[in-house]
């Protein structure tokens, strides 16, 4: 129950414009300006001849097909991972567990260098062990890389559903004389039901947005993300990129409103906070089999290209010159690469807190203070995730390139490209928030909707004005959402790459551009290497903001236990 | 710490909610004066307001129209953090992120109370609940009950001029439940701050209240001490809601010399106190409550006047109830005390008895009904 009835206070009203200043300048003007320049002739011809013309159609195809195929393979694959890891008892199961949700913060390009220097047509596997040549680029390649890179979302989603589905439901099948396997098709599929299709549409939305994995991967397969890519790198035509982008962002923005207002709301899960038993655990012989099979299979695929990552990054050239070398590495930070190092890591930490703390306040704006249409809002701060980064990053070109007037004042100043201020870094830290910030959103929502309203009302009714209640009660209640949010900002920012490549400049050198132009001309010794550094970096400051925001906690805390 | 100030009057508060069609009323035109120092109980079914009249009282929900006066000074503008009322909540809702020290003395920290004074002011209250032991515990370590009186603490520690109470004992179980109502009305006697509890338990309502405002769909149906509401119910749903009744039909209710009313029942004339609707009703109904029923046995097979026929005795021990199929209705009666041999069992006629003194006239429910939805 929200506090229907009460007026907003001053507080409220600040945070509410901010909100929507905020989001009006960092994500809507981008993509209204993507939807104007659609209009204009060489952007308007992509998006009315969409079904007529040959071209555009076999591209919209193309994309719909992988979003497909990767929607259904992940889902799938997260399924079993989650199914496994929840109902079968085995050694390692939480290794396992960490290990399936690795690729979630992985650096792209990561994964589809290793899968070609594995699989490839000179693949240590493919041609190493079976003498085999096979064509990775293009449809089959994009396919194999995309699952590997997104089950994990699915396997999270559902191994969530799987945990909170009650044991009881189970018994009580079993007591009514089912067997298991009748239990598991007639109660457990079916109450999963909405996790399923949650899933999809997820991994659906997330495989038609990515942009660096058609790039290196694609081959001839050209994707909506890739073409548009190419009219701004190629053609050199912002329409024609901003027709490509409509015709991207439809399909995107229309699936994660299904995702978000229709599969969300048909969950029958209920959470009922006591676990009446144990679950269930299989215990056929077959079934157990096939899912250890399934899941270890994965799962050493995924340390195969972690490990292919590491190993490539200290020899010469991995799987033809297995010589040990710091050479990369030498090159990479005698110089290659520092400005990179630097620049990425300063930017994204200017943009963690930012958006760590917007997630919150959207978050806790959304459940506690907004009456009507707080579900309008909540769609407004997630929009940066639901957006395809090249939509965003054209968005941004189109906008920021030139300072933002309206009737000759200009409102805001020219903050990407190479003339900007600050060399368009400011562009750079913008995308970083609004792209991270739904995280941090969805976390603080989640953990605020278990914290009973009452004891925000209580600090009211205490003396406590709006602002002090959410400084002193709300904020260190929702602390772990808070920190999980900033982890994921910072890990989401070091690794962004798809509306990156278009905002760099040359004084804004980003680690993720430096790896995409390695892959290009196949240097994978420099990519791998680049990842490692990428992966160290992650776990070494994301370890220091764990550190820092816990000691910070505590010193905030201290002055309320002075009175004992 | 009695004072002669929190003096509380709202008047015609209403709040409504959606609009248009979907429009739903939580409280209507809700008028009521509480005296310094009184315990007034909100009581009723879930969904009929009680708990939307305390939160706009608190200022968590903004009244539709109306007023709350505290001291005469108009609180509606005013946000729940300036109000000088303390609220414990259901669900206790103390912080979980402090101890039961840090809990109780949040509020006097709000008011930059130092720390020398409130660190004397929160051992004390915390003495007078019997909860020191407990003062560096975390909420998470403390039971139900326990939880309660630290909730109850926390809010009397700032010296609210009204303390409020949304359904506090309903998360507490049967016997913890009977002993935190001794406490707690001791607590407001001994601090004279004026309260209004909110609750759906009748049994709440009747120990801890000085007065009791049976709420329905909105409305106040009555306000009255205990006794009358118990006794001289405005309603038959006030009859039935707050106890269990007994409503006989009656025959040639007219006004009696007397000025109460006469009318018979079982063929037996009594002279009864009415309710003042109850004599231009068409069909008045007498409730009798069923301990004021007495039940002897009668020698006859069949029924007579005021007879019935045994159809269910359950015997407790303590106290025996009789179901008996009689011409005014089936009649529930509670006989106090039982000899066993004495009992009357089922299928046999036994004679039913009660003092008119203890009997009390009312229109009945319909005729009530579309009374109110012509209003």
């Amino acid at each position: 129950m929200k506090s229907s009835g009460a007026k907003y206070d001053i507080f409220t009203k600040l945070a509410l414009l901010l909100v929507v200043v905020i989001v009006g300048f960092l994500i809507v003007l981008p993509l209204v300006n993507i939807l104007v320049y659609s209009t204009q002739p060489s952007g308007s011809a992509i998006v009315t001849g969409a079904f007529s013309d040959i071209v555009t159609r076999e591209i919209i195809w193309n994309t719909l097909k992988l979003g497909v195929a990767v929607a259904f393979l992940g889902t799938v694959l997260g399924f079993i991972m989650a199914y496994t890891q929840a109902r079968v008892e085995f050694r390692g199961k939480r290794i396992f567990h960490v290990i399936n949700l690795v690729p979630i913060i992985s650096p792209p390009f990561a994964f589809a260098t290793a899968i070609i220097v594995l699989f490839g047509r000179s693949g240590m596997i493919t041609r190493g062990i079976f003498d085999w040549r096979p064509t990775l680029y293009g449809f089959p390649g994009l396919v194999l890389v995309l699952t590997l890179s997104f089950f994990p979302i699915a396997y999270m989603n559902l191994l969530g559903m799987l945990r909170s589905l009650d044991p009881a439901l189970d018994e009580a099948g079993s007591s009514l004389g089912a067997n298991k396997w009748r239990i598991f098709r007639t109660v457990t599929l079916p109450l999963l039901i909405p996790g399923f299709a949650g899933s999809f549409l997820l991994l659906f939305i997330e495989s038609i947005a990515d942009l660096a994995n058609p790039i290196i991967i694609g081959g001839n397969y050209t994707v909506l993300a890739s073409r548009a890519y190419m009219a701004i790198n190629g053609d050199y035509d912002i329409s024609l990129a901003a027709g490509y982008s409509s015709l991207l962002l439809l399909p995107a923005l229309i699936v994660f409103l299904i995702q978000r207002y229709w599969a969300q709301k048909k969950s029958v899960v209920s959470v009922t906070g006591k676990p009446s038993g144990r679950p269930t655990l299989v215990t056929s012989r077959f079934a157990k089999s096939f899912l250890l099979t399934v899941t270890t299979l994965l799962t050493s695929l995924i340390i195969l290209v972690y490990a292919t990552v590491i190993l490539g990054a200290f020899v010469q050239i991995i799987g033809v010159n297995n010589e040990f070398t710091l050479s990369h590495f030498q090159y990479l930070l005698g110089g290659f690469a520092n400005a990179a190092i630097r620049t990425t890591t300063f930017l994204a930490l200017i943009a963690t807190p930012i958006a760590g703390i917007f997630g919150m306040l959207i978050a806790w704006l959304v459940i506690r203070k907004v009456k009507r249409g707080s579900e309008a809002l909540d769609f407004m701060g997630m929009l940066g995730i639901a957006v395809p980064g090249t939509v965003i990053g054209i968005g941004y070109a189109i906008t920021y390139n030139d300072p933002v007037k309206i009737g000759g004042v200009t409102i805001f100043p020219q903050v990407a490209g190479g003339a900007a201020i600050l060399g368009g870094s400011i562009a750079i830290i913008m995308v970083y928030v609004i792209r991270s910030s739904p995280a941090g959103q969805r976390s603080g929502i989640a953990q605020l909707q278990q914290i009973d309203p009452a004891i925000e009302e209580a600090s009211a009714s205490l003396g406590a004005s709006g602002g002090k209640t959410f400084r002193l009660i709300t904020l260190p209640l929702i602390s772990g959402a808070f920190l999980s949010g900033l982890m994921y900002a910072f890990a989401h920012s070091m690794t962004t790459l798809s509306p990156i490549i278009f905002l760099v400049t040359p004084d804004t050198s980003i680690l993720t551009q430096k790896i995409l132009a390695e892959a290009d001309q196949g240097r994978y010794g420099n990519v791998f290497a680049l990842c490692c550094i990428l992966i160290v970096l992650i776990m070494v400051i994301g370890g220091l903001i764990n550190l820092f925001v816990r000691r910070t906690q505590v010193s905030v805390d201290r002055p309320m236990v002075a009175g004992r | 710490m009695s004072s002669k100030t929190g003096s509380l009057r709202v008047e015609r508060l209403t709040k409504e909610f959606g609009n248009g069609k979907e429009k739903v009323v939580a409280v209507h035109k809700l008028s009521l004066t509480i005296n310094p120092g009184e315990f007034v109980t909100l009581l009723g079914p879930s969904g009929c307001g009680k708990t939307t009249a305390l939160r706009m009282i608190a200022g968590f929900e903004t009244p539709t129209s109306g007023e709350v006066l505290l001291d005469g000074e108009n609180l509606v503008s005013m946000t729940p953090d300036k109000r000088p009322m303390g609220m414990v909540f259901q669900s206790y809702a103390l912080f979980p992120h402090m101890t039961v020290f840090d809990n109780v003395a949040y509020g006097l920290r709000i008011k930059k109370m130092s720390s020398a004074e409130i660190k004397s002011a929160v051992a004390e209250v915390l003495e007078s609940m019997s909860l020191s032991h407990l003062a560096n515990r975390a909420p998470n370590q403390l039971s139900g009950g326990q939880q309660q009186r630290v909730a109850l603490a926390r809010a009397m520690v700032v010296r609210p001029k009204v303390l409020l109470f949304d359904e506090p004992l309903s998360n507490l179980d049967a016997k913890l439940r009977a002993q935190m109502r001794i406490e707690i009305r001791n607590i407001q006697r001994r601090l004279g701050i004026t309260s209004i509890f909110v609750t759906h338990d009748q049994d709440e309502a009747m120990s801890l209240s000085d007065r009791i405002v049976v709420m329905r769909n909105a409305v106040v149906e009555q306000v009255g001490n205990p006794d009358e509401v118990y006794r001289r119910p405005a309603s038959v749903f006030v009859a039935d809601f707050i106890g269990r009744s007994n409503f006989l039909k009656v025959e040639g209710a007219k006004k009696a010399r007397s000025g109460k009313a006469s009318v018979v029942v079982g063929g037996v004339e009594l002279e009864v106190a009415a309710q003042e609707d109850a004599l231009t009703s068409k069909h008045p109904v007498l409730l009798v409550r069923p301990e004021s029923i007495s039940v002897t046995a009668s020698k006859s097979a069949k029924p007579g006047k005021s007879e019935g026929v045994v159809s269910n005795v359950v015997f407790y021990g303590n106290h025996v109830e009789y179901t008996l199929n009689t011409d005014e209705g089936v009649i529930l009666a509670v006989v106090s005390d039982p000899i066993y041999e004495e009992i009357v069992p089922v299928g046999r006629v036994a004679k039913y008895s009660f003092d008119e003194d203890r009997a009390w006239l009312l229109p009945s429910e319909s005729e009530q009904a579309t009374k109110e939805d012509q209003e």
